[in-house]
């Protein structure tokens, strides 16, 4: 009777061979497209910067130091770096604000999107989607045709009289903030279209037949059941717009810069790699942060009692 | 206390109208159980969701204590519904489900509670106060979307179809309980049933519906002895209808003659429709009053309690039989035997020769 389980113990470890080789194209896939790439840049983040780019194979900290501090050059004092950490804040601010503002204009889309005739839904949800098959650059320079010095809101202003001069809204944290937003505003309407759709409606009327006036079902029936919805969304549109380049590239030139700009910069005329590849696992960080926030948010929901 | 004149329902416009009520007119009494009685899309959802305030009616007038609610709000209305889906809050524990309408009625957490401990006890469902709705057996989540229905006292309950969702043993188990609790709390209930022997045993009064329109409103017992047409005749129970002749006081079938049972005022002479239950129909020479024929048998089915025995007349009409089955003796008839049958004058019903 002892052989029994070891014949089964040998099946079993026979099954485990059989899956590893099963699994070996994915993982090599994984391996060479994403974890490689990682350590390279986490590698380079440790190096010496070339004269002309690349690195020089010599350890340094220098690169994680001017994440956030700079040497003077004639005396060697330390200080924290004013311009990256207004980069920073900047990325993180405009990020929020992205994703608030999105989620202002995206929440009441996706509701009168998600409660049109089905045959409806499919129209809007098409024309939501439109930005989507549009290259980036040219949505971008669409908005910027709206709020440039002669675009399209200047000259209506001035037309109407309400103002005497173009206002000066390009190269600003404003537009940056209406550009991303614009641009990531189907990303917040998809998700919560999605669970706006399949939030039973008949719940609500249950709502309201218990002496529920409308905002108490909202608060108490129809958010806590669109929540996820709400969340994905937020962080959809969070997570890119903290690593957004085309977008505050174009619509805030050198004044306004955010994260992905200054990475960007490490890599062309700023030449220093270690301090790109610094910033760039930052960022990766700062996206962890928001996505283990994200699990929590969503995951806590099963736990905690709700009201 | 309910009082419904001429409500009528109109879902869309144009060529495209669907009339789902035609001019319904009826009176609810305080504490009574009433039925709605109808096939699926004869409008009882729909009379039920003008009641409870989810659509404005096309005319008419709903008066709830002397006041005209017809356009109130549903959650201004003091009458509660439970859904044929539940509509249970899924991401509320039983409890929180139950306290719902208290709460949003703002008050104070101490009432609430106490009203949802009574709610949970009145429908056997303490021990599951904290678990999720969603994790719920269906009789379970019956009971709570009852609980929470009753928790607000409303002055009126309304059910739609409660028990449908329910296996056979389950939904038995449901009507008592049902009952026990409309007779425990005095309230008035709407009760919505396309199932008429669940409408026969729970109800005080039933309202039969038939495309938009009421057929007829009595108690159950009045319903089955005395349908006022054929599709009440054909939807209660199980009936045979034949072909008949009304001339001068007298009612013949086949050549058969008899008195025209009491009641059936002879308006005009000519062809009607004879209603008699399988139950009334007697195989033999039957009471001296009696109308007799003689029928063709042509299957017998065996219930148990009783046996059916399919016939036909000479002429051709179908008509079943419903013997009780003795303790002794042999078959009643065998298939393809001549029998004498009698109608009983009593047991005949006369229904507006309408809707073949
Ligand atoms: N919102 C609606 N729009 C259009 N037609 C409807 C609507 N609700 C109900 N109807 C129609 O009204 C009729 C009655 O429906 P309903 O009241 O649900 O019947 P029941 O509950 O008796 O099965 C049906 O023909 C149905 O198709
Ligand atoms: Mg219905």
């Amino acid at each position: 009777m002892g052989e029994a389980p070891n014949t089964e113990r040998d099946a079993q470890n026979a099954d485990a061979r059989q899956r590893w080789r099963l699994a070996l194209p994915a993982v090599t896939i994984i391996m060479v497209f994403s974890i490689l790439p990682l350590i390279v840049v986490v590698l380079y983040s440790v190096l010496t910067p070339g004269d002309y780019g690349n690195v020089r194979w010599v350890f340094s900290t220098e690169g994680w130091f001017s994440v956030l501090f700079e040497r003077d050059i004639f005396d060697d004092t330390l200080s924290l770096s004013d311009a990256h950490l207004t980069i920073l804040a900047r990325s993180v601010g405009l990020s929020l604000l992205t994703t608030a503002l999105t989620l202002i204009f995206g929440v009441p889309t996706a509701w009168f999107i998600a409660t049109r005739p089905p045959a409806a839904r499919a129209f809007w949800l098409f024309l939501v989607t439109i930005p989507f098959w549009t290259n980036l650059l040219v949505r971008t320079i669409a908005v910027q045709e709206m709020i440039r010095s002669e675009g399209v809101f200047n000259r209506l202003f001035l037309w109407l009289g309400l103002i005497d001069q173009p206002i000066q809204m390009m190269f600003t944290n404003f537009a940056v903030l209406l550009g991303m937003a614009y641009v990531f505003l189907p990303l917040m309407v998809l998700p919560v279209f999605a669970a706006v759709e399949k939030f039973d409606f008949r719940l609500a009327e249950a709502g309201y037949d218990l002496y529920a006036s409308r905002l108490f079902c909202l608060r108490k029936v129809i958010l806590p059941l669109v929540r996820p919805g709400i969340i994905a969304g937020s962080i959809l549109v969070f997570v890119p717009s903290l690593g957004a380049y085309v977008t505050p590239r174009i619509m805030g030139g050198g004044k306004s810069m955010m994260l992905g700009n200054l990475i960007e910069m490490q890599f062309g005329q700023g030449r220093n790699w270690p301090l790109g590849a610094a910033l760039s696992i930052t960022l990766t960080l700062l996206v962890l942060i928001a996505l283990i926030y994200y699990t929590r948010l969503t995951s806590g929901r099963q736990g905690r009692s709700h009201g | 206390m309910l009082d419904i004149r001429d409500l009528t329902k109109q879902f869309g416009k144009g060529d495209s109208a669907v009339t789902a009520l035609h001019q319904v007119s009826l009176s609810i009494a305080e504490g009574e159980f009433f039925t709605l009685l109808g096939p699926s899309g004869c409008g009882k959802t729909t009379l039920l969701r003008l009641i409870a305030g989810f659509e404005p009616p096309s005319g008419g007038a709903l008066v709830l204590d002397g006041k005209d609610i017809a356009l109130m709000p549903p959650n201004q209305r003091p009458v509660n519904t439970v859904f044929q889906s539940y509509a249970l809050f899924p991401h509320m524990t039983v409890a929180q489900n139950v306290g719902f309408a208290l709460e949003a009625q703002g008050r104070p957490k101490a009432e609430v509670a106490r009203v949802v401990e009574k709610m949970l006890a009145l429908v056997q469902m303490t021990h599951l106060r904290d678990r999720k709705s969603a994790a719920l057996s269906g009789g379970q989540q019956q009971r709570v979307a009852l609980a929470r229905a009753l928790a607000p006292q409303p002055r009126i309950l309304l059910l739609d179809e409660p028990l449908s969702a329910l296996d056979m043993k389950l939904r038995k188990e449901m009507q008592v309980e049902l009952k026990r609790l409309q007779q425990e709390t005095g309230l008035t209930f709407i009760f919505v049933t396309h199932d008429q022997e669940e409408a026969l045993t729970m109800s005080d009064r039933i309202a039969v519906m038939n495309g938009g329109r009421l057929q007829q409103i009595a108690s159950p017992r009045e319903l089955y002895d005395l349908p006022e047409n054929r599709f009440v005749a054909s939807f209660i129970g199980e009936s045979n209808f034949l072909m008949a002749q009304k001339l001068a006081g007298m009612i013949e079938i086949e050549g058969s003659k008899t008195a025209l049972p009491s009641g059936f005022a002879a308006a005009y002479d000519g062809p009607v429709i004879v209603m008699i239950r399988p139950e009334h129909v007697v195989l033999g020479q039957g009471p001296s009053d009696a109308i007799r024929l003689t029928a063709q048998v042509e299957r017998l089915v065996y219930f148990g309690t009783d046996t059916h025995i399919h016939m036909r007349l000479r002429d051709g009409t179908p008509l079943v039989a419903r013997v009780q089955n003795a303790l002794r003796g042999g078959a009643i008839a065998k298939v393809g035997d001549s029998v004498p049958v009698a109608f009983p004058q009593d047991a005949l019903r006369l229904l507006p020769d309408t809707e073949a």
